[in-house]
């Protein structure tokens, strides 16, 4: 983990300068702004469904905003002819994006909780929500791997959403028969649905909360180690 | 005899999707303290080459040894010795040049004094700009610095004085050699044949992946030029020219008598400059 110290600040800077973190909280105070339309008698609905928007598909998009400067700027580049090793280069990008995920759930979850009163599982929250964010921050690298520019990458993510988020929103709105849910638990999106909806009172059975949770982190590895890492210096390379 | 800091032996790459080979069979060595420049039209194989040597490319086929070690067998501190200069900027935009120097040089053990770096390229009074308000110039000019950050021993350099004006290129050129000076090696791809000429002490041309000629500037001039003097000269009131084999020239009585009854105007050697060398070797003009 050479130099992960150094990178780190370095891509804390960058969010703060490339107005990625502000951007992002500005995203969540709009997402307080609809629950406080919303009102009291739906909030307990709503709340964990903004927070899982947030985390994964403004994720995929911010990392994806990010790497995509980073790559017309050539500093993916650059950073690779220094001696800092590789796997502390991504996982710089990695915390960097779990801040951003945790940073919007934090404001989330306090309005929520200091407006409505909703009652939250803390500690699983945030855990969950790590676990979520770094998911959905691999399907973000994954997505600039394979294509040329950021269109590329809009059409990849609403591709995504089509295929795996809308058929778990559909599930939580009694669309789909329960017994989707066996298939649903193959979408990285319904997983985290799951385990975000249990931090805020659903009944959900703690072996598919387990499931899930591997699933995830199974994912998140099988991505970083056969997908982002053999192809992120052919991407920072190609110019 | 300077030690070899590289000696690259049947290298061979072939991009994933592509079913020729990019490089095919090059061998070179590069020597310390020398500037060595690789030249080529487009698409012949300088920058890929440059990229198996930082190792941004790892899967080539042939053998790399810098100074006697496999490249395969460096860590990322290999990293410590280099410096590269891209031939496009690399900078984040939206952080001062200052900024930028302070983030890339905190990646290294060894750190240059970047103000000193920066007074020396001329962008002192501009560190405190975001980079994005740089023009081109002052970006390839923070390129170069990036470059020396790390009090490198050796430079990979592409296209270093690409769109600096002649003032510009003129101060980058002379850190260059004032990095040979001071024992530092330099790998040169380049274009420009100025700058070959006033820099590099061997050049090697590429033309589709295969070396064709390695030799000094000054050998290859005396290789492809002309053997031959032209004398210019006025006679009967307008100006004439003779061409006179160089061979034996002391004892043509032609060249002889002429230069001593005439009024001579001019008299050139047939020197070959390096861009009719460039288009004789690699049968392709050199670039604007």
């Amino acid at each position: 983990m050479h130099n992960f110290g150094v990178l780190l600040r370095g891509e804390m800077q960058r969010l703060v300068r490339y107005k990625i973190l502000q951007i992002s909280f500005v995203v969540s105070l709009l997402w307080l702004g609809i629950l406080f339309l919303i009102g009291s008698d739906h909030v307990a609905d709503f709340v964990p469904l903004f927070i899982f928007i947030d985390v994964s598909m403004m994720t995929v998009l911010l990392v994806g905003a990010n790497l995509f400067f980073e790559k017309q700027e050539n500093t993916l580049k650059t950073l690779l002819i220094t001696p800092s090793d590789f796997v502390a280069l991504l996982a710089s990008k990695f915390v960097s994006s779990l801040y951003l995920g945790l940073q919007s759930t934090v404001v989330i979850a306090l309005f929520a909780v200091l407006m409505f009163d909703v009652s939250i599982a803390v500690l699983w929250l945030i855990v969950f929500v790590l676990l979520i964010t770094c998911v959905h921050t691999a399907i973000g690298f994954t997505f600039v791997v394979f294509v040329k520019d950021f269109n590329g990458l809009l059409a990849f993510t609403i591709f995504y959403m089509f295929l795996f988020a809308f058929p778990s929103i559909f599930f939580m709105l009694d669309l789909l028969p329960s017994s989707a849910e066996y298939w649903l638990m193959f979408s990285p999106t319904h997983a985290g649905m799951l385990m975000i909806n249990y931090t805020f009172g659903e009944d959900v059975a703690w072996w598919l909360l387990l499931l899930g949770a591997l699933y995830l982190v199974v994912l998140s590895a099988v991505l970083i180690r056969f997908v982002i890492s053999p192809k992120y210096v052919e991407t920072a390379v190609r110019e | 005899m300077a030690k070899k800091v590289f000696e690259v032996k049947d290298l061979r790459f072939r991009y994933a999707k592509s079913n020729v080979e990019a490089v095919r069979g090059i061998s070179f060595d590069v020597y310390e303290g020398e500037i060595f420049g690789l030249l080529g039209p487009s698409g012949a194989g300088k920058s890929t080459t440059q990229k198996i040597m930082t190792k941004l490319f790892r899967d080539y086929q042939g053998e790399i040894l810098y100074y006697g070690k496999d490249l395969k067998n460096y860590s990322n501190a290999y990293y410590e010795d280099l410096g590269v200069g891209f031939e496009l900027p690399v900078h984040f935009s939206k952080l001062t040049g200052y900024e930028n120097m302070h983030f890339f040089s905190q990646l290294y053990q060894q750190r240059a004094d970047i103000d000193d770096l920066l007074n020396q390229v001329g962008l002192l009074e501009d560190k405190d700009r975001m980079v994005g308000e740089y023009s081109k110039g002052m970006k390839m000019r923070l390129n170069f610095v990036r470059a020396l950050l790390n009090h490198p021993k050796v430079l990979f350099l592409d296209e270093v004085t690409n769109g600096l004006d002649p003032k510009n290129a003129r101060i980058i050129k002379d850190l260059i050699q004032a990095f040979k000076e001071a024992g530092g090696t330099v790998f040169l791809t380049t274009h420009l044949m100025n700058d070959v000429e006033e820099l590099c002490d061997r050049v090697a041309f590429i033309r589709q992946g295969e070396i064709v000629e390695i030799a000094t500037p000054r050998s290859l001039k005396l290789k492809y030029g002309n053997r031959e003097v032209r004398v210019e000269y006025f006679n009967n009131g307008k100006t004439e020219t003779d061409v006179y084999p160089l061979d034996d020239i002391g004892t043509n009585k032609d060249f002889l008598s002429l230069i001593k009854d005439k009024e001579i105007e001019t008299i050139h050697s047939g020197e070959t400059s390096l861009d009719e060398i460039f288009i004789k070797v690699t049968g392709e003009k050199v670039d604007a």
